[in-house]
């Protein structure tokens, strides 16, 4: 018989201590979105009492500048740190309850439409930055990563692929930084490519969901053009948040297949693991939305709910953005995923612009 | 080692995931929204 030994663990950090570490980052969070709240509300009317030519600016872009600001100047204090981590937290939760304003008839009809507009984006993304990632001579793993960041979903994306391939900490560090970098560009570039384009709340919508990769961004995108246009931009990212599994299975059974990653056992229990529960939720709410559980005044709380939820979120994505951590990540990647977003962007802004004449939506 | 095989055993604590606890949090906030408990939350 086999001796076995059981290594003690080490000592985890209790719930409650762990509990009071995030609280000043929470704070923090909390502090940076209500400041952008109050710049929206009054800066606007500063400038008119004054005379000043001053464009109205939404909380969404306060808060995400406020945050940019604290990271790129005096940097986030280590004992925020734990806090500001959250945001993804804030994120998910925001979607689940941003589920009550949705009906199921209204996901199934967009549902359907984006699933179909969701697996041509990822099928194309996938080929054209794998494309790409030879030409630049790229590590195969690391343009695999890319290809999953940017056809998927940002970085969860390259984090599950990065334990399903073994990939190296340092492709994955790369990729992270490219994705996070170009998804901090496409926040400011989007909205105006939309408004140069006059693209409807719908359109534009789809085209944030599809094309910005982070989660985050994706959603800041889509409500920094309008409430519509935010709701529809979360329902596409989810969409293709639910893909994760599945792209993240083709690969690992092919990096499996070439001897350099561990063979999936459970294909089933593989693709549980990776699923996004949040979009499980989502649907959830918008079950008991639809059949009237709530009434009209508590969904219109659930969705303020929400929205408080992404106040944090959107300080939690300025605050995480750093410019000098990405330019020490090298050139190279940042290049390809440049090139590759920008293809995927010009793709996909094609693609919702052919839909929308023939679903009419 | 005395010709045996050592096995190495780890204790993984059972934790719920953050998209778990996202929807946890999400589903107990729209029950208390449900029950009355908050009755208006502005914005």
């Amino acid at each position: 018989m086999a001796d076995v030994v059981v290594v003690p663990q080490v000592q985890p950090v209790q719930p409650a201590l762990r509990f009071l570490r995030i609280i000043p980052g929470v704070l923090l969070l909390g502090a940076i979105g209500y400041a952008g709240k109050l710049l929206e509300q009054n800066v606007g009317t500063y400038a008119k009492a004054h005379h000043w030519v001053f464009p109205n600016i939404e909380y969404v872009l306060w808060a995400i500048l406020l945050g940019l600001l604290i990271s790129n100047t005096i940097g986030v204090p280590e004992l925020f740190r734990s806090g500001v981590a959250t945001y993804e937290f804030w994120l998910k939760t925001g979607i689940v309850l941003l589920g009550s304003r949705f009906l199921l008839g209204d996901i199934l009809k967009l549902g359907g439409v984006s699933l179909l507009l969701v697996a041509i984006e990822i099928v194309g993304a996938i080929a054209f930055m794998t494309l790409l990632g030879r030409l630049f001579k790229l590590k195969p793993k690391l343009t695999t990563l890319l290809a999953v960041g940017s056809a998927v979903c940002g970085v969860s994306a390259i984090i599950a692929t990065k334990g399903a391939i073994d990939a190296d900490d340092e492709d994955s560090s790369f990729s992270i930084a490219a994705i996070l970098a170009l998804g901090a560009l496409a926040l400011f570039t989007f909205p105006l490519i939309g408004h140069f384009f006059h693209l409807g709340d719908r359109a534009y919508g789809i085209w944030a969901g599809l094309a910005v990769d982070n989660t985050a961004e994706a959603t800041a995108a889509g409500a920094l053009y309008s409430d519509a246009a935010g709701k529809l931009a979360v329902l596409v990212k989810s969409t293709r948040n639910a893909m994760i599994g599945f792209v993240v299975l083709a690969y690992a059974i092919y990096w499996a297949s070439q001897g350099q990653a561990k063979t999936v056992g459970n294909k089933a229990a593989f693709l549980w693991q990776k699923f996004p529960k949040f979009v499980l939720g989502f649907l959830l709410i918008s079950v008991l939305a639809t059949y009237q559980f709530f009434s009209k005044d508590q969904v219109g709380s659930l969705a303020n709910l929400s929205r408080w939820a992404f106040l944090l979120t959107f300080a939690g994505v300025g605050l995480r953005t750093n410019f000098r951590d990405m330019r020490k990540q090298g050139l190279r990647p940042f290049a390809v995923g440049a090139i590759g977003e920008i293809v995927i962007a010009v793709f996909t802004l094609g693609l919702v612009v052919g839909a929308e004449k023939l679903f009419g939506f | 080692m005395s010709g045996q095989e050592s096995a190495v055993q780890e204790k993984k604590p059972w934790r719920l995931s953050l998209d778990t606890w996202a929807v946890v949090v999400a589903l107990l906030a729209a029950l208390l929204v449900r029950a009355g408990v908050f009755k208006h939350i502005p914005w």
